[in-house]
């Protein structure tokens, strides 16, 4: 590195500050064994760490506290959930529609009261639903193809009906083949 | 490297680490050597590792730096704890009485104590590391964990403060010295 007149001189200041300095200076081996003869830190609880901690805490607290009261228990939801239930059909046929509760609670606030109305509405329209449902089912069980006639003959009875041990071969003759000869 | 090995490596650069620890606790001795002190105890406790990705100095120099603004910090806040204690934190030079004494034999000595004092941090580190430990550019940068271009700068910045210092004491003192205005040499 090149100097020029100016930087020479602060080199020849920065030297001489060096020079003092170098006069001043501890000796290493009692810096050393200074070092060493401390006690080693254990480390401990830091408190910005432990301050930011109980922060948090608090905050995710007052959100769980918050999120509580803002939104008030709602009304009771299995009625809804009941309701919306698709009606069972039995093996006879027969749809069973799911059993709708229309007990209400006493509304306390109007926030409860509009709920509750939305709730009896979606109710009456579910039953409506499940009253043509009834009905549609009812109508597909009773339902024949109007082409089972021609399937039918005269040997069904046959298919239908087994002979049994104990039967007389008079009766049996029926389901016996005819010999020509 | 071992922790002998490392102990004699530190006994040489000893001097220009307590010079450097004397520059990042602005010219406070007993600071300067309490920083070296736990300098010396994280090396001990592993806490600070030398992993050779650079040179032993330039690595001991960014820890010694770290150590001493993280001293600095603590006795600030310290001092903010305890605001109405008598303990008075003293900006620009610290009364260091051995060393001063030495000092103030020189008038112009104080003088550029005093202006490197009151130079910013960074500049005052960027020409410590360059002038006083004779290290290169990217080597400063290193140390003070920035750029070369801005260790440049900031060179470039301290080192035109103190020319206007050097001028203005120099026409004080009635020495009217040639100015040589020359691109910088790094």
């Amino acid at each position: 590195m090149e100097l020029s007149g100016e930087e020479k001189k602060l080199q020849a200041l920065f030297s001489e500050l060096k020079a003092v300095d170098e006069q001043t200076t501890p000796h290493f081996g009692a810096t050393w064994n200074r070092a060493q003869s401390l006690p080693r830190r254990v480390r401990r609880f830091n408190p910005a760490f432990v301050a930011a901690m109980m922060l948090l805490v608090f905050g995710v607290v007052a959100f769980a506290v918050w999120s509580r009261y803002s939104h008030p228990t709602s009304a009771p939801q299995p009625d809804v959930a009941k309701a919306t239930q698709s009606p069972a059909m039995t093996t006879t046929g027969e749809v069973r529609s799911a059993p709708i509760e229309t007990q209400e609670p006493k509304p306390k606030n109007p926030a409860i009261v509009h709920r509750n109305k939305a709730t009896s509405q979606r109710n009456a329209m579910l039953a409506a639903a499940n009253r043509k449902l009834q009905k549609d089912a009812k109508s597909i069980a009773n339902w024949t193809s109007p082409t089972s006639a021609l399937l039918e003959s005269p040997s069904d009875e046959i298919f239908s009906s087994l002979p049994e041990f104990n039967q007389s071969t008079t009766q049996l003759k029926s389901f016996l083949p005819s010999r020509s000869n | 490297m071992d922790i002998a090995e490392l102990k004699s490596e530190l006994e040489k650069l000893h001097s220009a680490s307590f010079g450097w620890a004397l520059s990042c606790c602005r010219r406070d001795h007993a600071e300067a050597e309490e920083v070296l002190q736990t300098v010396y105890l994280k090396i001990l406790e592993g806490k600070a590792l030398y992993r050779g990705e650079s040179s032993l100095k330039t690595w001991l120099f960014a820890v010694i730096r770290k150590t001493a603004i993280g001293e600095y910090r603590k006795k600030l806040v310290r001092s903010l704890v305890f605001l109405g204690s008598s303990e008075k934190h003293e900006d620009g030079v610290s009364s260091a009485d051995g060393p001063t004494k030495i000092f103030e034999k020189s008038e112009l000595q104080k003088q550029f104590r005093v202006a490197l004092a009151r130079l910013p941090a960074r500049q005052r580190e960027a020409l410590h590391l360059v002038f006083y430990e004779d290290l290169s550019l990217s080597e400063a940068a290193n140390v003070m964990g920035i750029s070369v271009g801005s260790a440049r700068q900031h060179y470039d910045r301290g080192k035109k403060h103190l020319r206007e210092w050097l001028s203005h004491t120099e026409t004080e003192n009635g020495i009217v010295w040639r100015r040589k205005e020359t691109p910088s040499a790094v």
